[in-house]
């Protein structure tokens, strides 16, 4: 296994205040698991939005990898790999 | 001197604000606050200065807590919400009840799935109350239409009172170190058997202090015309207890159905007792004309109060926590309906007259005088 590549998580408006303000977050993890226990360590606040007390991510939020959701890839167990952009955006809602 | 009554209206999009002067003939309107995310519990703390708090239960994002320091001008999140052990295995789907405790800065917090919370800081830490959440029933309770809620917390002294959905009456003597169910009387409609020990879906339970001993339920009614295993089970929907809880008898008796969510008993007179009947199937008042009826005798007979109220027409519901009522010498109920009207009942709810038409659908009102 090589280095532990940098990825950024890109974090939605509603989440900011959650970290500081920031739009996006430079973590180095081997896998979206690893992306979300980086969070756990460094932001925590911003951490109990996405995932909730046993650690899932909570139900209604979506979580992509690039373009791709990790729903169709493998989970949180998707690797990732240096430069991979990690978005987490609510689920579309209406009515 | 407290000379301003205020109202919290928790909502499907947020919590509002409406304060007004005693004489209670307009209000003003704040909000909302948390915008966008609904609002199932809020509470009024008058203990030292007065502090306002909302549940906001975001479907995405998780619970937060709101606290307003400035009588509802502002709000901003506590440092932390109740939320499960990593360890336990639940994650926390809903917060539903607020409840000053015995300290100064102590309050319980009730949750879905039934659990219950304790905070000795105003709400910036929670600890898990073990004694409930890890009954040995805990995870055989069952969530009823709104979810596996626990919906009312009651003080009185060493004694704990909650009422669970769909759990039952759950009572602590020690101070809320344990609990046990104290459901004798308390029906039940959609199980086999109609008294079981627990599981049954109590609306709401409220009390007063100038009564010790008398609590008065609205329970899961509607279940008259029955005729699985079991047998009808008429009148069960409406309760009174004369020894703390620990058993229950119907006062349902001249009410148009037993079904309801709220109950409400009068701030300066222990046998005048508030419910609003609904149809089960509906969930709105029989006929379509709404109404709160009134017992001055602690159940034993009920009266119609609709003055002011549309008279045909109208199917709202008004949920469990939705309706409260001030403690001011006349005082004056408020309910909120599913249909964003807020209502006033002036004199005890002898006239009736619209504050607000078209709130989002409401969850919970709570009033106070500050």
């Amino acid at each position: 296994m090589g280095p532990t590549p940098t990825i950024t998580i890109h974090v939605p408006g509603t989440l900011r205040t959650y970290c500081a303000g920031a739009a996006q977050l430079s973590i180095s993890a081997y896998t979206v698991r690893g992306a979300l226990e980086e969070l756990h360590r460094s932001q925590s606040a911003l951490y109990r939005n996405v995932c909730d007390e046993t650690g899932k991510v909570r139900r209604h939020l979506n979580v992509f990898v690039n373009s791709d959701n990790v729903r169709d890839l493998d989970g949180v167990d998707t690797r990732l790999t240096l430069g991979d952009v990690v978005t987490i955006l609510p689920a579309v809602s209406g009515g | 001197m407290a000379d301003r009554v205020i109202l919290t209206i928790g909502t499907k999009k947020g919590v509002f604000v409406a304060d007004g002067a005693k004489p209670r003939r307009r209000f003003t309107l704040r909000g909302p606050f948390g915008p966008g995310v609904p609002v199932y519990s809020t509470l009024i703390d008058t203990r030292g200065t007065p502090r306002l708090y909302a549940s906001s239960c975001n479907p995405f994002f998780g619970m937060k807590l709101l606290r307003s320091t400035d009588m509802g001008n502002s709000f901003k999140e506590t440092k932390s919400a109740p939320a499960f052990p990593e360890e336990d295995g639940r994650a926390l789907a809903n917060i539903w009840s607020l409840e000053a405790g015995r300290g100064k800065k102590d309050l319980w917090c009730g949750v879905e799935p039934a659990s219950l919370f304790r905070s000795h800081d105003g709400g910036d830490s929670w600890e898990l109350v073990p004694g409930i959440s890890n009954h040995d029933h805990a995870r055989k309770w069952q969530p009823g239409n709104g979810g596996l809620c626990m919906h009312t917390i009651i003080r009185d002294g060493n004694r704990v009172h909650l009422g669970i959905s769909t759990g039952g009456h759950y009572l602590s003597e020690d101070g809320g170190e344990t609990f046990r169910p104290s459901n004798q009387g308390v029906g039940a409609g959609f199980a086999p058997d109609p008294y079981p020990e627990f599981g049954q879906c109590v609306h709401k339970i409220a009390r007063h202090d100038d009564a010790p001993g008398r609590l008065y339920m609205q329970n899961h009614g509607g279940w008259a015309d029955w005729t699985g295993p079991g047998g009808p089970r008429p009148d069960i929907g409406v309760l009174r207890s004369d020894d703390y809880g620990h058993s229950w008898r119907s006062i349902a008796k001249g009410l148009p159905s037993d079904f309801g969510f709220p109950i409400v008993v009068h701030p300066h007179d222990a046998d005048t007792v508030y419910v609003m009947p609904l149809e089960p199937a509906t969930r709105s008042c029989p006929g379509g004309a709404p109404a709160v009826w009134r017992s001055e005798s602690g159940g034993e007979s009920w009266s119609r109060l609709a003055r002011g109220l549309p008279k045909k027409q109208t199917y709202f519901t008004v949920l469990r926590d939705a309706m409260d009522i001030d403690r001011l010498q006349a005082p004056a109920l408020y309910f909120g309906t599913t249909t964003g009207q807020l209502w006033i009942g002036r004199e005890g709810g002898e006239q009736w007259d619209c504050l607000f038409d078209s709130l989002p659908p409401i969850h919970n009102v709570k009033v106070g005088v500050v």
